[in-house]
């Protein structure tokens, strides 16, 4: 063996010693949950001893959105600097004009006609996931993540010819990005510029009105919970995720069709 | 007879316990050893997965009345439906960290991605043995 992998090897045992030694008490889970997990679980729909709620009654979507929306807010950076990253790799690769594939490419007429039918039910199912995340396991990310299969499934089965032409071009589709990702800055900070403007208390990422600040999004509408903030950052979320991954897929696949 | 199955219980979820750590290692020894670029993509996802399911292991609670655990949601949305969801549900907070981590790794593996596109384009080759002999 040579040295590094002594190295590795002796690294990785001592790393795995210090995580089960800090984690001890976590190694067979327990019969009861965290503090930390009760309160949340708590807080998350209604307040029974507490003054402050979120709204929803979907625990993980309240932590990402409202309880942890900075760090959410972060990581949505994180993916736009990457598919940014992508974007500056592939540049000058490929053309956004594509030529016409001759008819009669891509699979055979069962598939297509098969994937003509599920399109709609795609959609449906994802806007569903996404718009339902304050209620139903699901939020913004996973619909997204869903409604992306679609353009995957047509570059597959037909080929790249029918979302070009139809204007999905990774410029513009990166400008619908951009405008979802406004959205989700403007929905955070509006609250709070209001504020700034009507000289009320109010911060950056409130959701529901608190008692010391009595501006906040409608927690319910027609009697439909809301969530307050949480419904807006799902919509505009998972507009994004589907564009960046639709983004993704073109670009790429644009840059092998040219070679 | 009465047979307590509590140790049962605990051996199972130590046997997941440990085939985590295996894959843990497995997957190290693909990101550092395997030569291909792509193997090394697919080792080091399979590393993020299985630090994501250790992670949502350690929010994962034993069965309440003989049932198993829940989903974090609240369906019956009285007191007493919040009280129970406290009662039989899972952590919720490890399932909202792994979320995070799914969409960075995603994000990661995009653009790792990208540029081996561009590796190739640039030596012909993927094998980072080759690569290493090409450098500049």
């Amino acid at each position: 063996m040579r040295a590094v992998e002594i190295v590795v090897l002796i690294s990785i045992i001592l790393g795995f010693a210090l995580l089960l030694t800090l984690g001890y008490q976590y190694l067979v889970p327990a019969d009861d949950i965290r503090a930390l997990a009760k309160f949340y679980l708590l807080t998350t729909y209604f307040n029974p001893n507490y003054t402050y709620t979120a709204g929803a009654t979907e625990s993980v979507t309240a932590i990402v959105w409202d309880y942890r929306g900075l760090d959410t807010l972060f990581e949505t950076t994180v993916f736009y600097i990457a598919l940014a990253g992508c974007l500056i790799l592939a540049r000058g690769l490929y053309k956004e004009e594509k030529e016409a594939s001759k008819p009669g490419s891509g699979l055979s007429v069962i598939v297509r006609s098969v994937t003509k039918i599920t399109a709609p039910m795609i959609i449906a199912v994802g806007v569903s996931i996404a718009l339902h995340g304050h209620l139903t396991p699901g939020g913004g990310f996973q619909g997204g993540a869903t409604m992306a299969v679609l353009p995957l499934l047509i570059i597959v089965i037909f080929s790249l010819t029918p979302l070009i032409k139809r204007g999905f071009t990774p410029s513009r589709l990166a400008i619908i990005r951009g405008l979802a990702l406004t959205g989700i800055g403007l929905v955070s900070i509006i609250l709070a510029v209001i504020g700034l403007v009507l000289g009320i208390n109010a911060y950056v990422f409130q959701s529901l009105p608190k008692p010391d600040a009595p501006l906040g999004f409608p927690s319910e509408v027609e009697g439909a919970l809301m969530g307050g903030i949480l419904w807006f950052f799902n919509l505009f979320e998972s507009i994004a995720v589907v564009a960046a991954f639709t983004i993704a897929f073109i670009a790429i696949l644009l840059i092998e069709s040219k070679r | 007879m009465q047979v307590d199955i509590s140790i049962i219980n605990t051996y199972l979820l130590m046997v997941t316990l440990v085939a985590m750590i295996a894959n843990f290692v497995l997957s190290l020894y693909g990101v550092f050893f395997k030569p291909h670029y792509i193997k090394k993509i697919i080792a080091l996802s399979m590393l993020s997965d299985t630090a994501n399911t250790i992670t949502l292991y350690i929010g994962y609670r034993r069965w309440v009345d003989g049932v198993p655990p829940t989903i974090p949601v609240i369906t019956n949305r009285s007191i007493e439906g919040i009280y129970d969801v406290v009662r039989r549900s899972v952590d919720p907070l490890p399932p909202a960290l792994v979320l995070t981590a799914v969409v960075i790794g995603l994000a990661t593996t995009l653009f790792l991605v990208y540029l081996g596109y561009i590796l190739y384009t640039h030596y012909k080759t993927l094998d980072m043995r080759e690569i290493k002999r090409l450098k500049g």
